[in-house]
């Protein structure tokens, strides 16, 4: 996309904002049973963003604890909205380290990040790992809004040949996963995740578009549902289990439909797709961070996981003059020039989640609330010390109040490791999802 | 037979060990039991069962080698060197080899001569299969790339079944495209106005017929023209597709282009900066059957001012559309694909029974195999419903038929069915169109042609197999099954994207400069290097060892300037041959592999050594420990100057890091004349370059091109072993199991027997057991 059109859909979004909020998005307090909602009743979203390789921690730790903290020097571009974060330490996934299965850390920190589960040591024949808390709130709420959850990533192709030390690439990309063995393959291109959430084509067109293809696709789904059910009588019990995969994405296509004629017209954001992917990598980012929010705010989802790049990404920032890879600069061993570099890649991610915070505040919520107040945002990685791999003390950043059951503005450390899992308990609940256990979880993280 | 009771019953370890030996040959007691001791009992017998594993805790003998199960276990960590752990002492490869063998031929009961073939999961289609398939099908291009998220991969490639999944997103997408796809693939309005389409180089200035329509400067008064032949004379629209090139930066150049036909203007347009990829001048005229005459003149404007560049009009194409009354409608050509019989008749019954002939051609087609009457009528019934709805053609009635047909699972899976699906004992060959569809997907990346199909149907494609293979490898489709594999297994697809700090690595200050000597251009030639080289091989049927030794390869000017090889001047690359004393030969000196396992901003002899083990030998080492320094920091701790050699040198002062690094170290280190570019380089930061070394198995080589030489002569059953596996993992879409090492060997070993020549491994790939054949579902061991 070019810089004029980049300019005219976030032109568009400043339109956006300026719509009246979603009044219709209020539910009853009373009636929703807390599901998702805030206690005015106002949609309540769950947002994931991760970042690769760990940070330099000695940046990154804040000075002091509880409410009374300093931000320490990557963490300055959140300086803004101090009052609504919350940074959380001494979390940690233990099925991140090798154990038995050896070598594979960035693959393993992708994968546990969300999940709190083991990878199965795979590169392909069965893998395994668990479902994620976004997937569990899903599977709970999903059926709230039109998309029951939204995965986006910046990564658009694998490497080429095997990927870390003898783990599929599966692993290393996905960081949402419907169940131990179904990841949520991301969107990567803005356009298809626009065209996605509000149609394809133009104004009217794209209305029309949408509406034209739901009844057709009706007779389709009929007929692809019978033709599977006579394959799968003829197949064995591994291919039945992959053909129930593609069971399962009919099904939610024709949950969609439904959903559709349940949820009226498409949310008409008044302005153009964007037109593909950004040769330029902040760019990308931003312009997914625009749909992210854009999503929340028609309430198209209330559930998003974001992977600003997969673990062990390699990428090169010649724009903020590093040259060298950031996976080789992470293995540091103390050396100043790798770890300036490295605080500079840090504070570059940082400012982008506080690019998603501010987008998150500008916009008004249903209850005259920010979108970032009815929200539990978190920010993350798989690695603390990328240098030594390291998966305790992970960096850990929680935006939001989900509109007030989170306090935020505090520095939240423990005495010992506490299994990051036991945060997902705590958020899950929070969301409205009653469960007490979650991946390797010991119980809910208490005050946050 | 008799034997084997008898000494079982006498049931002491040494004998029952030669019952087995009609196996693996090995006797279990002398030569199996000792290294199981040396490495394994430590932790795992002898009242040890560290990770609650145990290898002697069975009451007897025979159930102790009856445990399958256990086994397995055993084989798979020898295998990937899971064990024993690094910091316990290591059995030598030949070792490892010796115990897993027998595992295989004893323990498993492996039979060469019957093989297992096998399970492969049901497949989707990758991305890449996807986009070929439909090009194939419907003559659509679709950029699944764009379209669809990242294919997993497993073993090093993306056609492997078990990690291909449908996420609920793709299943979307796949509802969506399908669409998509119709639209572009149906005439959805019914016949149209014929249009063609003339190439702007077809333009040419009749005094100097040099120039053409693709190139016209904005200060030269010309007039460029074609002569069209016309078969019905009427109305005309005539459209010019172009650009405005020359500079990036806006300029005051200006110029008037006119569009004129047998000698009358028809329209003009002011042509001045403007950066869009298209523009378009419509006009139009009536023309006569028979020869028209049409005209791009350009009348100059405006000079550009000082210091800005001039401009150029770049036109792409004339479309010609007409008569535009609509007196002579019909298909354009690409729908006849579908309706091959043109527009449809107009009486309800003679509609029906063509909508059949088409249904029953796309989805056979689509399905890679005849198509059930059930679903054919079912298919039927919808594009007939489709077609009574109010105002909507029989057109649009075939496309959402068509629509359902690649929605299907039987297209986006490919499915294999077979008898007894559960019961692993159970091995049948693959009928046919399921043989077809591999073979097409292995060497086209897409479903199989006519030919194939028609072979399929009359039961003959086993019987003319070979005559098969080689007219797909001969066929322009084999371009994909070469980008695909070698892409992926001697990673070119990356070479192009791969991020480089190429100022750093040639220092040069001048990102210009530096973009001057490495840019696009000398990437993609370096990944059609490789590629080019690969297919020549299996197309001129030549031995596999020239990408070891070969004394040629396929450069064009830019690489060869690149590399420093002179006497290339085509821009088009082609076969170079190469001195005896060139310093480059064989793949391990092609840029795409230097730089592929090159950092961005130096060499990496580990990444490079490792290359070399996992794609070459076929021997990867296991997992790097964690924790370990990088280079840098060992040689600034040591304070000192130190020659790559000398810095590698100190990775293997440790024991634990030794055992591995003194493996591909210097595999690595031979290839340090060329640096993460790929250039070739005398000194390193003024220190002499040390390249010479010796595999792990003692074989020494002086430099890069011995080393390949070493690999081609010494380690020839590792390199076609190697190979084998490769291929295979691709073609079938499954990782290597312990069952399969009988098929590689047998292959290995007639390529061998045939000098290496690619057909011949072609060949046997398709008439091995696991390509040929399938088996139930399930496993074959007996669990304990």
């Amino acid at each position: 996309m070019n810089e004029l059109n980049r300019r005219h859909f976030l032109r568009g979004l400043g339109a956006c904002v300026a719509l009246p909020a979603f009044e219709s998005l209020l539910t009853e307090p009373a009636t929703a049973a807390g599901r998702a909602v805030t206690s005015t009743g106002a949609p309540l979203r769950m947002a994931y963003l991760y970042v690769p390789n760990g940070v330099i921690l000695d940046a990154w730790r804040p000075h002091g604890t509880g409410t009374d903290f300093k931000l320490n020097r990557t963490m300055q571009p959140f300086a803004a909205f101090k009052k609504d974060i919350q940074i959380l330490s001494k979390l940690e996934h233990k099925n991140g380290y090798g154990g038995r299965d050896g070598g594979g850390d960035h693959a393993r920190a992708n994968a546990t990040i969300l999940t709190g589960a083991r990878p199965r040591k795979t590169a392909g024949s069965d893998i395994r790992l668990g479902i994620s808390v976004d997937q569990v709130a899903a599977l709970a709420v999903g059926n709230e809004t039109r998309f029951a959850s939204l995965e986006l990533s910046t990564d658009g192709v694998r490497k080429s040949g095997a990927c870390d030390s003898g783990y599929s690439c599966a692993y290393q990309f996905n960081l949402s996963w419907r169940g131990p063995v179904t990841p949520m393959g991301p969107e990567h291109n803005p356009r298809l995740v626009f065209e996605r959430l509000f149609g394809s084509g133009n104004g009217d067109a794209r209305k029309k578009n949408y509406q034209a293809r739901v009844s057709q696709k009706r007779s389709i789904l009929d007929f692809v549902l019978s033709d599977a059910k006579t394959l799968h009588a003829q197949l064995g019990r591994n291919d039945q289990q992959k053909l129930a995969e593609y069971l399962t994405g009919v099904r939610e296509v024709e949950q969609r439909i439904e959903k559709a004629e349940l949820f009226g017209a498409l949310p008409d954001v008044k302005m153009e797709a964007p037109e593909g992917i950004p040769g330029d990598y902040e760019r990308h980012i931003r312009l997914m961070i625009d749909l992210m929010v854009l999503a929340f705010q028609t309430d198209s989802t209330r559930i998003a996981t974001f992977s600003l790049a997969h673990d062990g990404s390699n990428r090169s920032f010649k724009d903020i003059g590093v040259s060298e890879g950031h996976h080789h600069l992470s293995h540091h061993r103390r050396r100043d020039a790798y770890m300036s570099k490295l605080r500079t890649i840090d504070k570059f991610y940082s400012k982008q989640f506080a690019y998603y915070l501010e987008r998150m505040s500008e916009v008004k919520d249903a209850d005259g609330k920010s979108l970032l107040h009815n929200s539990m945002s978190l920010y993350a990685s798989g690695l603390s010390d990328g240098d030594r791999h390291s998966h305790r003390d992970l960096p850990v950043v929680l935006a939001g109040q989900a509109g007030g059951k989170l306090n935020s503005d505090r520095h939240v450390t423990q005495r010992d490791d506490v299994p990051m899992s036991n945060l997902y308990v705590n958020l899950l609940n929070k969301f409205g999802v009653p469960t007490t256990e979650f991946g390797d979880s010991t119980g809910s993280l208490r005050g946050v | 037979m008799i034997r084997s009771v008898f000494l079982l019953s006498i049931g002491l370890l040494l004998t029952l060990a030669e019952a087995f030996a009609a196996g693996s040959g090995l006797n279990f007691k002398r030569e199996v039991v000792p290294l199981l001791e040396n490495y394994c009992h430590d932790c795992h017998a002898d009242g040890s069962d560290k990770g609650g594993f145990q290898l002697d805790g069975h009451p007897t003998e025979a159930k102790q080698l009856a445990d399958h199960e256990m086994w397995l276990k055993v084989w798979e960590n020898l295998r990937s060197q899971m064990m024993p752990p690094q910091k316990k002492r290591q059995p030598t490869p030949a070792e490892r080899e010796k115990i897993m063998r027998w595992i295989e031929r004893d323990v498993f009961k492996v039979d060469p001569d019957n093989p297992d073939p096998g399970r492969v999961t049901i497949r989707r289609l990758n991305r890449t299969e996807y986009e070929y398939t439909i090009k194939d099908l419907l003559g659509v291009d679709f950029e699944a790339d764009e379209e669809f998220p990242p294919d997993d991969t497993g073993y090093g490639f993306d056609t492997i079944g078990d990690v291909l999944s449908i996420s609920p997103l793709l299943m979307e997408k796949y509802l969506g495209s399908a669409e998509k796809i119709v639209e572009k693939a149906i005439p959805i309005t019914g016949p149209r106005i014929p249009m063609f389409q003339i190439s702007g180089d077809k333009f040419r200035d009749p005094r100097q017929p040099k120039n053409n329509a693709r190139w016209l400067r904005f200060e030269t008064a010309s007039l460029t023209e074609h002569r069209q032949t016309i078969s019905h004379a009427g109305r005309y629209r005539i459209r010019v597709e172009m650009r405005v090139a020359g500079s990036m930066e806006a300029s005051a150049h200006s110029a008037v282009l006119a569009l004129r036909a047998n000698g009358k203007q028809l329209v003009t347009e002011d042509l001045s900066w403007d950066n869009r990829k298209s523009i378009y001048l419509t006009g139009e005229a009536d023309l006569r059957r028979g020869v028209n005459t049409l005209g791009l003149q350009i009348q100059p404007k405006e000079q550009p001012e000082v210091g800005e560049n001039p401009l150029r009009l770049a036109v792409r194409s004339v479309y010609v559309q007409g008569p535009l009354s609509g007196a002579h409608r019909k298909y354009p050509s690409q729908y006849l694909r579908v309706f091959t019989d043109g527009p449809p008749p107009d009486d309800v019954a003679g509609r029906r029974v063509y909508a059949r002939r088409i249904l029953q051609q796309v989805a056979t087609r689509a399905f890679r195999r005849p198509v059930d009457e059930p679903t054919l009528d079912r298919l039927v019934q919808l594009a007939i419903a489709h077609d009574q709805e109010e105002g909507v053609m029989f057109e649009k009635g075939i496309g959402h038929a068509i629509t359902a047909v690649l929605s299907s699972p039987r297209f986006l899976f490919r499915a294999e069915i077979q008898a007894d699906p559960n019961d692993p004992g159970k091995v049948v060959d693959v009928d046919d169109f399921a043989l077809a569809s591999r073979l097409s997907y292995f060497l086209w990346s897409s479903l199989p042609d006519e030919k194939l199909m028609d072979l399929a149907s009359k039961g003959e494609l086993r019987k003319d197999l070979r005559n098969q293979i080689d007219r797909m490898i001969e066929d322009p489709k084999a371009w994909r099954f070469i980008r695909n594999f070698v892409g992926q297994w001697l990673q070119t697809r990356d070479v192009e994207a791969i991020h480089v700090d190429a100022r750093r690595i040639l220092r040069i200050r001048d990102s210009r400069q530096a973009y001057r000597v490495f840019n696009n251009k000398v990437r993609s030639a370096m990944r059609a290097e490789t590629e080019m080289m690969f297919r020549y091989l299996v197309v001129e049927d030549r031995s596999a060892l020239d990408l070891l030794t070969g004394n040629y390869t396929f450069l064009n000017r830019t690489l060869a300037r690149f590399y420093g090889i002179e006497g290339v001047r085509n821009d088009r690359m082609e076969k170079v041959a190469l001195p005896a004393d060139s310093r480059r030969s064989g793949i391990l000196t092609h840029g795409s592999v230097l730089l592929v396992t090159s950092n961005p901003t130096r060499t990496s002899p580990v990444k490079r050594g490792l290359f070399v083990l996992e794609n070459l030998l076929g021997t990867p080492p296991p997992p790097a420990p964690p924790n370990v320094p990088e280079l840098e920091e060992v040689v600034r701790r040591r304070g000192g100057k130190l020659t790559m050699k000398e810095a590698m040198a100190l990775h293997r002062e440790k024991p634990i890091c030794a055992s591995c690094h003194e493996r591909f170290d210097p595999l690595g280190l031979a290839l340090e004349n060329f640096n993460a570019l790929g250039m070739w380089r005398d000194e390193q930061n003024g220190l002499p370059i040390e390249t010479d070394g010796a595999l792990i198995t003692g074989e020494k080589f002086r430099d890069a091109k011995e080393l390949g030489k070493v690999i081609a002569t010494q380690r020839r059953p590792d390199f076609y072993r190697c190979l084998t596996e490769k291929l295979l993992t691709y073609a079938l879409g499954r990782g290597m199991e312990y069952y399969d090492t009988p098929t590689i060997d047998h292959i290995a070993k007639q390529l061998d027997a045939d000098l290496g020549r690619m057909r011949t491994l072609f060949y046997l790939i398709a008439e091995s057991a696991p390509f040929q054949k399938r088996r139930g579902d399930g496993s074959r061991l007996l669990a304990h």
